[in-house]
């Protein structure tokens, strides 16, 4: 009982040191705030802006016309639609290839005449389509031309005495349930995505330092001659890890409530909230994943035979877990039922969850903390084991 | 006191480096041991085989009667070891290095921190003791690895190279702790390359070669052995000869 008990002692006296450690690693430390805590509240407010100026764009569309004066009718048109019509530079072809303009309407010189002698008008629409930004502003512009020919058409008909249902057998209704949802969507991505890479690379740099640089040092070796157990040892390495892991998840999660919280955002009509709520529930589904990557980064980070080659290693690994919720996120199809379980892929998926204010089973919870949790104790009772060997001393 | 019985280790494939061939030597309590060979004779091996860092292939080591493999926890409460890499935390002050070294080995609350003052006092680093190790010179490194080394006032102190790169106060001032030591009783294992460094401190002198053990005796033996006046050609003597390396 007391040698547990002295053994419990141990893993503390270990934790404590390396925490104490890891937190005077100013360099280390600072990198971390870096790329986790600061630039991930930065990004959302650049994405956020971008949503709300293109937000901004369709709602008052200004379209460059040039030799309006042939198409008067069209104007009339165009300014019931409350569309502002600005004259089109003379060099506007070059200006949409450099994407200053988006969509420019270009009325043909013998417009009015062709129209005075019963043929078809003719309209250029000038547009890049490789140009996302200016994909709203494109098929904006077209829907306003069609609808234009078709109050046109209906009213010779209707001069005619044909009535317009002659000619248009369909009425299609359009309703797009997507709108302000689907630029919000890039928001959820994003806030997701950062929470994981927090979670994945808090603890990296301490890792290393912990691991293959206690071998580099020379400072492994006398301590393997100490009281201390592989074991013991590795559990106040894990231990320390991922309190600093979580410490870094969670002010990283800080910085994402304050800046949305209060910080001047445009109003984009985010559909979801960051409140303190999401933030425990995102720690919450992020605590599997911080013991897991902090016990496969001890592993890892031992095996090295130095901090260069542990670094490599272990930046080929992150790679890796991080690139898998991008590949998610192309995957338009539903998530299958199974992904929960895989670490990182799950705790993607039920972090998207959460900020859709879908609520979460108990089963899927224990799903997504198994696999992860088991996992991280195989990782440490292996780093535990090559503690244990000898050759652990000089690398492998 | 240290009993080491024909212990063998070998590296390489299939361990056929003998790093250590078939040892065997004793080192008593209140005596200053040191191991003595060139670069390369098997001194940090077999170091580390009684500090249980790493597991003989044959034979046995044992440190106040306790078997390095068998019993080795026992082993580690009872050694104080300085390895030739000191090992020192940069990031962490003198006192903290020794106190975390202390705390391992189960000391805690005024017991350890007097134990600690007591060191810093007795090692003369009192000015160092709450500065961050990153940055000492050599000296000062070596000064506060024996202080953690010390710590848990172990019974049996095995030291790599101790002097390695120390200035002349620097050597002299260890040399008087490591007697100080003696005095109390304990059990003192030190190795070396450089003889005199060996004869100025040893009771008792192990020389090493290829693994195995050339000579044992006190200085005056190894010259009366050898039929030299001087130590350094007793040493050269031992090394050189076929019969010596066979002994």
């Amino acid at each position: 009982m007391s040698s547990a008990r002295a053994a419990l002692a141990r893993v503390g006296i270990v934790a404590r040191k390396e925490l104490v450690d890891s937190f005077r690693d100013r360099r280390s430390m600072l990198v971390i705030l870096v790329t986790a805590v600061a630039a991930g509240p930065l990004l959302l407010l650049l994405v956020l802006n971008l949503v709300a100026s293109q937000i901004d764009r369709d709602r008052e569309l200004k379209l460059p016309v040039a030799g309006i004066e042939h198409a008067p009718a069209l104007a009339a048109f165009l300014e019931r639609q409350q569309v502002t019509i600005v004259p089109a530079p003379a060099d506007f072809e070059r200006k949409i290839r450099d994407g200053e303009l988006d969509v420019v309407v270009d009325v043909d010189e013998d417009f009015a005449a062709d129209v005075a002698a019963g043929r078809s008008g003719k309209l250029r629409l000038n547009f890049d389509r490789s140009r996302d930004r200016a994909r709203n502003a494109i098929e904006q512009t077209q829907g306003l031309l069609r609808a234009f020919a078709a109050e046109w058409g209906q009213g010779r008909l209707l001069l005619r005495g044909v009535a317009p249902e002659v000619v248009s057998p369909l009425e299609i209704e359009v309703r797009d349930f997507a709108t302000p949802q689907s630029s919000g969507a890039l928001v959820l991505g994003l806030l997701a995505y950062y929470a994981l890479f927090a979670a994945l690379i808090g603890a990296m740099a301490a890792a290393l330092d912990t691991t293959a640089g206690e071998r580099e040092r020379g400072s492994l070796e006398p301590l393997l001659t100490t009281p201390v157990a592989p074991l013991e040892l590795a559990a106040g390495k894990w231990l320390a890890l991922c309190v600093l892991d979580a410490l870094v998840v969670a002010v990283t999660l800080g910085g994402f409530y304050l800046t949305l919280r209060f910080a001047p955002l445009p109003s984009v009509g985010i559909p979801f909230l960051f409140g303190f709520r999401q933030y425990a529930a995102f720690i919450a589904i992020l605590a599997p994943l911080i013991l897991l990557a902090t016990a496969v980064l001890l592993y890892v980070g031992l095996r090295g035979r130095s901090v260069k080659e542990a670094q490599a290693n272990v930046s080929v690994l992150m790679f890796a877990a991080s690139i898998l919720p991008v590949v998610q996120m192309f995957m338009r199809r539903k998530d299958p039922e199974w992904l929960l379980s895989v670490p990182v892929a799950g705790q993607y998926a039920l972090l998207s969850r959460v900020l859709r204010g879908d609520a979460l089973v108990f089963q899927e919870w224990l799903q997504a903390f198994g696999a992860p949790t088991l996992l991280a104790l195989a990782a440490l009772l292996l780093t535990a084991r090559l503690l244990a060997k000898e050759s652990v001393l000089a690398g492998r | 006191m240290i009993a080491v019985d024909a212990l063998v280790k070998g590296f390489g494939k299939r361990g056929r480096v003998h790093a250590v061939d078939h040892v065997s030597f004793t080192a008593p309590d209140g005596e200053i041991t040191g191991l003595l060979g060139p670069n390369g004779a098997g001194k940090t091996t077999l170091l580390r085989l009684i500090a249980t860092l790493i597991v003989p292939d044959a034979g046995s080591a044992r440190v106040a009667g306790h078997d390095v493999v068998r019993d080795r926890h026992e082993v580690r409460r009872r050694i104080g070891v300085l390895s030739d890499a000191r090992g020192l935390y940069p990031r962490l002050t003198a006192r903290e290095n020794i106190r975390y070294y202390g705390a391992l080995h189960g000391l805690a609350g005024p017991a350890l921190e007097s134990r600690v003052d007591a060191l810093i006092a007795a090692l003369g680093i009192a000015d160092l003791a709450d500065r961050h190790t990153q940055g000492f010179s050599q000296g000062e490194r070596m000064k506060v690895a024996i202080a953690r080394a010390l710590v848990h006032d172990p019974e049996a102190i095995l030291l790599d190279e101790p002097t390695n790169g120390l200035d002349i106060m620097s050597t002299r001032a260890l040399r008087d702790l490591l007697r100080g030591l003696r005095d109390q009783g304990k059990c003192l294992l030190f190795s070396s390359h450089v003889m005199q460094e060996v004869t100025a401190l040893c009771d008792r002198i192990v020389v090493l070669d290829h693994g195995r053990v050339v000579a044992i005796g006190t200085a005056a033996e190894l010259l009366a052995q050898t039929g030299e006046t001087s130590m350094e050609e007793a040493f050269v003597r031992l090394l050189g000869t076929p019969a010596g390396r066979a002994a």
